[in-house]
């Protein structure tokens, strides 16, 4: 299947590293517009998390419809610090920094750690793996920048008129948005 | 029978419906798992739990609070320094609020840009961090000048005041300026030079810190490297310590690391401050851990308020800052707090 790119590969990561924490502390996400891809659908909403308010509970995972959740990790590139020890892929205590399964906090495997330059690594979800557990994201959120966030993946997700998952969400994190901006990108500097 | 037909049959239908929408919003209700207390069903491989990490041992904890909280009243603090008499130094929103030691609010200084960053030199005057460039300002708030930018991707994160130099972090180009005190920028230091055994400095988030030590040398924090690095005023770098540790206490937790440091009087060495697991620690002068000022435990409103942003850590890192009396201080952005700690006597 043919996946929307929304965790662009049309950006330039070594770009966003370049514009580094100047885009990540004036501007914010200066190129998250560009990621807002709009699929055109019959139905004038869709449903979407919204990443502000989610607590990674892990029901993201386990109460979808489908038997893959719609439901994935994403990456604001702009938002990352590109981080060696980056605590979204490690173990909170690494016995060494590499990408063996016994250092990677994902139980699924599906984040890549790839070098830029030296000391900047990048990191993106390879989705056939990522079951939205929302592990991750925890481990971001909990030292690093909140760049990794849960999003409903549009070419998954069936639209259900009441998403369970909506139901089994904690902290009513989702919500129906316009259907033509389907996604609710993270930026550095959120109002709100 | 009779069949339903005007007013009679309208009610009857608009109860009916109204009975269907109250039994589906109490079947929603019920349904939903609000406190999450369902659980996910997913295996233990999927938790992620830093409650252990977060649990300090009392018998490190040499420091205990000591005075009333200060509330600056802005809505953004981002800096804190402690100036001449002990004097508090605040800076956020567009204005520097200032204190006596004692707590009581002195004039405000009022500024036209949002400060970043601070520092309070020996007479009074105040060099002030804004995005990309430094303001001068005296002791009675007169600003003095206005240096030159530092150019599009500069994000100021510290200023540190000597005899003759200032020396700025720049977050966003990572390097540390040193500029003269009429604001001749002088060299850049600490940009990766493998001849001259530089590393670079790696800044993953808008925390990067320095302070001019006792033994004539500069501490800059390299924070993606988990380290505090020693160089002189001439850019040598000339030793380092800090390793990263998130499950033990003497180690920076985390990606990046300290975010904040202060020295303490008569070389007595450092007071680091940390994202993630926020707390507060002491090394000596060498790097060898000390102990702990104040815990997770002390700051879970900050925590509480950091997570409900949902924006990770990427603001409300404390700030810290040492007055003469070796009183702790502590700048909470998220809470608008200053807290202050004093070392606890061995009676207590
Ligand atoms: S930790 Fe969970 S949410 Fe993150 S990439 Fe792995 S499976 Fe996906
Ligand atoms: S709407 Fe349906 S398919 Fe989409 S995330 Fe919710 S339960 Fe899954
Ligand atoms: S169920 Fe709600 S809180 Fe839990 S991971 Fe999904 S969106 Fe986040």
């Amino acid at each position: 299947m043919a996946q929307e790119q929304i965790d662009s590969k049309e950006i330039s990561r070594r770009d966003l590293l370049q514009g580094g924490l100047r885009n990540l502390c004036l501007l914010g996400v200066g190129g998250a517009a560009g990621l807002l891809i709009g699929r055109s659908r019959a139905q004038a909403t869709v449903w979407q998390i919204d990443p502000y308010t989610c607590i990674s509970c892990g029901n993201c995972a386990s109460y979808c419809v489908m038997e893959e959740s719609a439901v994935k990790c994403v990456h604001a590139f702009a938002m990352c610090g590109y981080c060696d020890l980056c605590t979204g892929f490690l173990e909170p205590e690494p016995d060494a920094i590499n990408k063996g399964a016994e250092n990677e906090l994902c139980p699924t495997g599906a984040i890549k750690r790839e070098f830029v330059e030296d000391p900047y690594y990048q990191y993106t979800i390879d989705e056939k793996l990522c079951n939205g557990c929302g592990k991750c994201v925890k481990g971001c959120n909990a030292f690093g920048n909140g760049s990794l966030f849960l999003q409903v993946r549009h070419d998954r997700c069936l639209n259900c008129n009441q998403c369970s998952i909506a139901a089994a969400c904690p902290s009513q994190s989702f919500r129906r948005v316009p259907a033509d901006q389907p996604y609710i990108i993270k930026e550095a500097y959120h109002a709100g | 029978m009779k069949p339903l037909t005007g007013k009679s049959g309208t009610n009857i239908l608009i109860g009916i419906i109204l009975a269907l929408a109250i039994a589906a919003a109490v079947i929603a209700l019920v349904t939903t798992d609000r406190t999450a207390k369902k659980g996910s069903r997913l295996g233990p491989e999927f938790g992620y739990d830093l409650t252990e990490q977060k649990k300090i041992d009392p018998a490190l904890i040499l420091y205990r609070e000591a005075a009333p909280v200060i509330k600056t009243a802005l809505q953004k603090p981002t800096a804190l320094a402690v100036g001449p008499h002990d004097r508090i130094y605040v800076a956020g929103d567009r204005e520097i609020c200032v204190f006596d030691s004692q707590a009581k609010p002195l004039p405000k200084i009022k500024l036209t840009s949002e400060p970043r960053c601070l520092a309070v030199a020996h007479d009074g005057t105040i060099y002030l961090g804004i995005q990309d460039h430094i303001e001068v300002y005296n002791d009675q708030g007169k600003k003095l000048a206005a240096w030159e930018s530092l150019g599009d991707k500069a994000v100021l994160t510290a200023v540190a005041v000597g005899k003759n130099d200032v020396f700025v972090t720049d977050a966003g180009n990572r390097v540390v300026v040193r500029y003269d005190k009429s604001g001749r920028l002088l060299s850049f230091i600490g940009k990766k030079d493998p001849d001259r055994n530089i590393p670079g400095f790696n800044v993953p988030s808008p925390y990067f810190d320095l302070a001019i030590a006792p033994d004539g040398l500069l501490r800059v924090v390299n924070p993606g490297n988990l380290m505090i690095e020693a160089y002189t005023f001439d850019g040598d770098r000339e030793f380092w310590w800090g390793k990263p540790s998130t499950n033990s206490i003497d180690g920076f937790s985390g990606c990046c690391n300290p975010v904040n440091f202060a020295l303490l009087p008569n070389d007595e060495g450092f007071v680091t401050a940390e994202k993630g697991l926020t707390r507060i620690k002491i090394y000596d002068p060498a790097g060898k851990f000390v102990g702990v000022v104040a815990g997770p435990e002390t700051f879970a409103e900050h925590d509480r308020i950091l997570s409900g942003k949902g924006q990770g850590n990427l603001e409300g890192g404390l700030d810290v800052a040492v007055d003469s009396q070796n009183r702790v201080l502590v700048l909470d952005p998220l809470t608008d707090e200053i807290r202050i700690f004093t070392r606890k006597t061995k009676n207590l």
